[in-house]
């Protein structure tokens, strides 16, 4: 008892969330965007092509769908670069941050001990480039879940048991 | 074979690449139906060998997709640091990780597929969101005991005196028990005829329209619809004008009667009664329903009025715990329909221990109003003119529409951001929001799960932002309020959630 203080915490000294310097994702993890739009954009194609070659009533059509993928596909790569730039990770001692959006940036915390459960997924091509994502969960619906891409594996192994480590200690 | 040993990573059961193989092949079926239905219609124009080839090149593919999924589905209990791990997929590879003390439950399962190959699935499912976290599709009864009795043992204690509690609490809820708040029949007839014109409303015109459709299927061609254009060439202004009259006057006293009844019939007997800190809630005419409310597992509490109630001193309580429970439970909340303001705060202290007070007020910008506006004024009412002037003159007609939809959704705007507020205490944050029935949701800081903030780049020099309050109940958000002063709560109450270990169900 002799220990127990209660002073008065003054708010303004709180740690600030939004001065937090987040950290960017992986570089080739731009390169593992882009492969799969390429693909996307490819499947796309082949079944457009398909169209076109088996219904040659549309054919003068052909050139409007070809500027209109062009430009989708011009777009897409726009808003996923822009979308890259601006998604980023922290983690403080108690909570973990991640910032996304493209016209509104959004910031996502979750304190360490709300964490139900972590998962680490590896997509085909983030595989190739020895990276993968960290799927953090908690009891709040998939509204407040962060999944956070483009981390390499070991960095990724170590964040989880980072989490692990957090979560058991709260315990 | 050693069954009890889950610390080494294991496969499913062999014959489990069976259940794969149905799975994936229903998953493959779900996604091809389109293609298999012109199959069947074009039966006889394709070429029989391509269509056997097809068929058969499917199944093997499905066929090998399934044993690498077999293979490549591992799930071990990591002792040391108790966790239960569980790695899948071919290409795209997940590692699920569970702490065993998380596990709020483990059901075995068997669908039909898996009794006739003879093996169960084995769902873990942790608390708040509704989908299953792990799930092993084939294992033996056997083991999958086992490893649900290994998945909970260190909840064991903890759950068997939940139940323990829980069917004492049942067995004590009977009517003998002395209830501190009973519902009288006048209250209900009051909350039938004050509440839920909208939801009558949606039920009434549901019920109509199915009623006339299977009349118009009945008489084959659209007789009503025909009888009534004749006649409606017959009719001069007034004669409609009275018409449409009764027919709104009618339609009140229709919705106002099955709101009643329906109040009637789902809440008779509303009793709640005091049981070691929760609440009992009995109440229903023809089959009674009995709900506990804990405190501890309380998330969201919603206290809604409009003006009439206030005037009758009635007010409705929603409340929305955490339960680990079936999806469809999850989603529900309990409703207490008709409690004086006494009695709310009587419950609110059972629930609280202290009554929630409004604290600081946040307003939202005038933004929030002119963005409203736009959306669902302007915007419709332009797309209506445009459609008028270039494509259908004759949607000039309704032309008076045009002042009666503003005035009333302006004013449902205008009253809806006058109440929309969020008030900070130092124990509660309250939001509250509505036009006609005004709701203030209350939520206590140690419950919040996590918190978003997002702001436009362009509110960025106004300085107004959003927030959303992720609870395992569901999410509060208040929209364009002052950033700077909403960043100020959102350290303080991360502070209180990161410094204090408060249990939050």
């Amino acid at each position: 008892m002799e220990n127990f203080t209660n002073t008065t915490i003054d708010t303004t000294q709180l740690p600030r969330f939004e001065e937090v310097q987040f950290s960017k994702l992986h570089p080739n993890h731009w390169k593992v965007i882009l492969i799969n739009t390429a693909i996307t954009f490819f499947v796309l194609a082949i079944v457009a092509g398909f169209l076109f070659y088996f219904n040659e009533e549309i054919e003068e059509a052909r050139w409007h769908a070809l500027i209109a993928f062009v430009v989708l596909l011009l777009v897409t790569i726009l808003f996923s670069r822009i979308g890259f730039k601006k998604r980023g990770f922290a983690f403080r001692e108690h909570d973990v941050l991640f910032q996304s959006g493209i016209i509104a940036t959004k910031t996502i915390v979750i304190p360490y001990n709300r964490v139900q459960h972590v998962a680490l997924h590896e997509g085909l091509a983030s595989r190739y480039f020895g990276l993968a994502k960290v799927e953090i969960f908690t009891a709040g619906g998939s509204s407040s879940d962060i999944e956070i891409p483009g981390i390499e594996k070991e960095q990724a192994e170590n964040i989880k048991q980072l989490l692990m480590g957090k979560i058991q200690k709260q315990l | 074979m050693n069954p009890s040993d889950f610390s080494q990573p294991q496969r499913q059961s062999p014959v489990g690449v069976l259940v794969m193989f149905f799975y994936t092949l229903q998953q493959y079926l779900r996604a091809l139906w389109p293609i298999l239905v012109i199959w069947v219609f074009k039966f006889d124009e394709i070429n029989k060998l391509y269509l056997a080839l097809g068929a058969i090149s499917l199944i093997v593919l499905i066929g090998v997709v399934s044993y690498l999924k077999y293979l490549n589905f591992t799930f071990f209990l990591d002792e040391e640091n108790e966790e239960f791990i569980i790695t899948e997929g071919i290409l795209n590879k997940t590692k699920t990780t569970i702490q065993l003390n998380k596990i709020q439950q483990v059901n075995i399962n068997q669908s039909l597929i898996q009794k006739f190959v003879g093996v169960y699935a084995l769902d873990v499912d942790t608390a708040g969101s509704s989908k299953k976290e792990g799930s092993i599709k084939a294992i033996s009864h056997n083991l999958a005991l086992e490893l649900k009795a290994r998945l909970l043992e260190n909840e064991r204690k903890i759950v068997s005196s939940e139940i323990e509690s829980e069917q004492s609490a049942v067995a004590e809820a009977s009517p003998e028990e002395h209830p501190f708040i009973k519902i009288s029949f006048l209250t209900l007839l009051k909350v039938g005829i004050t509440s839920n014109y909208l939801r009558s409303l949606g039920l009434l015109l549901l019920f109509v329209s199915t009623i006339y459709e299977n009349l118009s299927n009945f008489t084959e061609d659209d007789l009503l619809e025909n009888q009534n254009f004749d006649e409606y060439n017959y009719f001069d202004g007034t004669a409609i004008f009275k018409g449409i009259l009764i027919l709104v006057t009618f339609l009140f006293l229709i919705v106002l009667i099955i709101n009643l009844v329906r109040v009637v019939f789902k809440y008779f007997d509303y009793k709640i009664a005091k049981q070691k800190g929760s609440l009992l809630l009995s109440f229903g005419l023809l089959n009674t329903k009995s709900t506990i409310i804990k405190p501890e597992k309380v998330q969201i509490t919603t206290v809604t009025r409009n003006f009439f109630q206030k005037k009758m001193d009635i007010l409705e309580i929603k409340i929305k715990q955490a339960t680990s429970g079936e999806p469809e439970e999850k989603k529900s909340a309990i409703e207490i329909p008709g409690c004086s303001e006494s009695e709310r705060d009587q419950i609110l202290k059972l629930l609280f221990k202290s009554i929630p007070e409004k604290g600081a007020m946040l307003k939202p910008n005038f933004r929030k109003l002119v963005f409203s506006i736009f959306t669902t004024i302007v915007l419709p009412l332009s797309l209506y003119l445009a459609f008028a002037e270039w494509v259908e003159p004759e949607a000039f007609e309704f032309i008076y529409i045009v002042p009666a939809y503003a005035l009333f959704i302006g004013l449902i705007l205008y009253f809806s951001f006058r109440n929309y507020r969020l008030f900070v205490s130092d124990h509660f944050i309250i939001k509250q929001s509505g036009a006609w029935d005004i709701e203030n949701e209350i939520i206590e800081p140690g419950k919040i799960q996590a918190i978003t903030t997002s702001q436009l780049f362009w509110h960025k020099k106004a300085d107004i932002g959003s927030i959303i309050l992720h609870t395992a109940g569901g999410n509060v958000a208040f929209q364009l309020g002052d950033f700077t002063r909403i960043k100020k709560h959102v350290n303080l109450w991360l502070y209180e959630i990161e410094t204090s270990d408060s249990n939050w169900m």
